[in-house]
């Protein structure tokens, strides 16, 4: 069976934020197998549901608030999944005050990004991270 | 008869009624150094002082006129000093019942006297004693059993009951309840065992009310070393008890308000803490928005928009960028204010060294600036923090002497009520002292935001760290010709530690 390739899955409340990051990851050319799903229950439900159509992603992009399934549960899920327990994920945030920090490298998160209000830095910081994990990065085969 | 007279261990003589000897004993001769056959015709003028001798005579007129038996202390000179004999003398009298002459039996009762006199003096002093016990003390007395069988006065006062009602009862009468079986028992045991027992003692009066006492029981022992009866010896503290409770209670009370406190503040400590996490997440998101989109806004319909256009939006940016510094330094500053502080000795000029180094050439701060830097000494605090309050009074001088050309920054300390002050002074715009004391205060600035950039958080970040460091900041400024900014860290008593 064919699967669909996915490269980046973007798990992200906030619409504004996420539409940000599309249109910078797609600027350059980093969007073309890009999921964005609205809450942790769906990335759950994607990554984890029986009879999947689609590959694993390359990289997860988690935002740490958000309703029903926060992004501590869904990293900790996909640390705790044979399939997906080294799956780069980057989580994303809007706060350094976030006292999740600590637990979220305990967990084994890959980086932890706090999203500038700065758009240009906000810009760059996507850009800087879609590149590193998807075209410098090389992942476990 | 003779034999008896002489080995009596009394003085035995007969003398006439002119008071010649017809007879001594042995004891008289051996006391006053006299053969009998010298004695025998002499008076007592003849052997004494005249003074002695008149005592004696005295007596042996009064017991011939008298023709009676008379009982009376003599003073006699012996060798070692005068003696006290207790005389008896009587009339000899003849076949018709007329007295002829004194006989006498006198004996030697200086030893017996000198006795008496310790145990009259001993008797004195222990009644003295019982006198200032009864007028100052709590005195009871018990048989071995516990049956009250003396209390003086004080026991009847403070007790109110009579010395009747007390007298053949036990101590249950005036128990008060309050102190557990096992300390009575203690009690007992104690003074059973001859050893004396002292506590405070909780009693009741006959009207019901209470009183404390202070208990010495003191257990006088037979010969058997069993105790025979129980002297308890009380003070009445009644009123220290009282006082000692309402102390203990007030401190009571103290206690648990402070730790109300500090529950309150630890609940506000954390709701501020959720308030800053919150402030900072759902503050700055909304702000990303607002930037992006004016970003995307220029980025891709530019050339719709004219130049009011670009203007507007770029407001638009600016002011959402200064709101995000803004917040930023706030949050800053509650941080700092729930931050532990570590004290540690801080090597001030090498710092200030670092920090000029890191701030002169920054690219906003082109203009020449003239560094005065004096010796700093070391000083005692946060490393982290004070090194905060070095950049911001630093980069406040940088600002505003800005104009200058050239700018002057001198940076040194001196002495200040105690405590080694640092400054650092600029020549440039200053201010008004009539604001000064409102340097400090968050958001509080003294130049319209055109003039100078800033939020208002640097000197008010200042004053938060400095005085929980313990110590005092403050400004003066002089409009046109500069302003000088002053912090006091106390010296540190465990200094040495850290060297």
């Amino acid at each position: 069976m064919k699967q669909d390739p996915v490269d980046i899955l973007l798990v992200e409340d906030n619409a504004l934020d996420a539409e940000l990051t599309l249109r910078e990851l797609k600027k350059h050319h980093l969007a073309n197998h890009l999921v964005h799903l609205k809450d942790g229950e769906e990335a759950l439900e994607f990554l984890f549901a029986n009879g999947a159509t689609h590959s694993l992603p390359k990289l997860v992009l988690l935002d740490i608030q958000m309703p029903k399934v926060s992004g501590i549960e869904v990293l900790e899920q996909i640390r705790s999944h044979e399939l997906t327990s080294t799956t780069p994920v980057v989580v994303l945030t809007s706060s350094k005050e976030d006292p999740d920090i600590r637990r979220c490298y305990d967990l084994g998160v890959n980086s932890y990004i706090v999203k500038p209000v700065n758009f240009e830095r906000f810009t760059e910081a996507i850009r800087t991270l879609g590149m590193y994990w998807l075209l410098i990065n090389q992942p476990p085969t | 008869m003779q034999t008896i007279v002489d080995n009596s261990a009394a003085v035995i003589y007969a003398k006439d009624l002119r008071g010649r000897y017809l007879l001594v004993n042995q004891l008289y001769c051996e006391l006053f150094h006299h053969n009998k056959e010298e004695v025998l015709g002499k008076t007592d003028y003849d052997i004494f002082s005249r003074e002695d001798a008149d005592a004696f005579r005295d007596m042996d007129l009064r017991v011939a006129a008298g023709n009676r038996t008379l009982r009376e202390e003599e003073k006699v000179p012996l060798d070692d000093g005068m003696h006290t004999y207790i005389s008896v003398k009587s009339t000899l009298k003849d076949a018709t019942g007329l007295p002829y002459g004194v006989f006498g039996i006198s004996t030697d009762i200086t030893e017996l006297k000198a006795v008496e006199e310790t145990l009259r003096k001993s008797l004195q002093e222990v009644s003295d004693y019982k006198f200032a016990l009864d007028e100052s003390a709590i005195v009871a007395i018990t048989d071995q059993k516990g049956i009250i069988t003396h209390v003086n006065d004080n026991f009847c006062k403070i007790s109110k009951y009579s010395r009747e009602e007390l007298i053949g009862q036990d101590h249950r009468l005036i128990n008060s309840g309050y102190h557990p079986r096992t300390t009575i028992r203690d009690l007992w045991v104690t003074i059973a065992h001859g050893k004396i027992w002292r506590g405070e003692v909780k009693n009741r009066a006959k009207d019901g009310a209470y009183y404390w006492v202070d208990n010495t029981i003191v257990p006088f022992l037979k010969e058997s070393g069993k105790p025979y009866q129980y002297v308890a010896i009380r003070a009445d503290i009644t009123h220290r008890k009282k006082v000692d409770e309402e102390f203990h209670k007030l401190n009571e009370e103290l206690e648990e308000r402070v730790n109300l406190r500090t529950v309150q503040l630890e609940s506000a400590r954390k709701e501020m803490e959720a308030f800053a996490y919150s402030v900072s997440h759902d503050l700055r998101a909304p702000l990303r928005g607002v930037l992006g989109f004016t970003t995307m806004l220029e980025d891709e319909y530019n050339s719709q928009l004219d130049s009011e256009g670009q203007r507007i939006t770029s407001i638009i940016k600016n002011s959402t960028l200064k709101m995000g510094q803004l917040i930023d330094d706030l949050l800053a500053f509650s941080r700092t204010g729930k931050q532990e502080i570590t004290m540690r000795a801080v090597d001030t000029g090498k710092m200030v060294r670092e920090i000029i180094e890191e701030l002169a050439p920054g690219t906003s701060h082109t203009h020449q600036i003239e560094w005065i830097v004096h010796p700093l000494p070391t000083a005692h605090g946060d490393n982290h923090l004070i090194r905060q309050v070095w950049v911001n009074l630093i980069s406040t001088a940088i600002k505003y002497s800005g104009r200058r050309e050239p700018a002057r920054i001198e940076i040194g300390h001196f002495m200040h009520e105690g405590q080694v002050a640092f400054f650092v002074r600029d020549n440039g715009v200053g201010f008004n002292n009539k604001y000064k004391d409102k340097l400090f205060r968050v958001f509080q600035r003294l130049h319209k935001a055109e003039e100078f950039e800033g939020t208002g958080v640097g000197l008010a970040l200042v004053e938060k760290i400095v005085s929980k460091h313990g110590g005092r900041v403050w400004g003066e400024g002089d409009p046109g010709n500069g302003a000088r900014f002053c912090f006091s860290l106390p010296e540190s008593r465990y200094y040495d530690e850290y060297i």
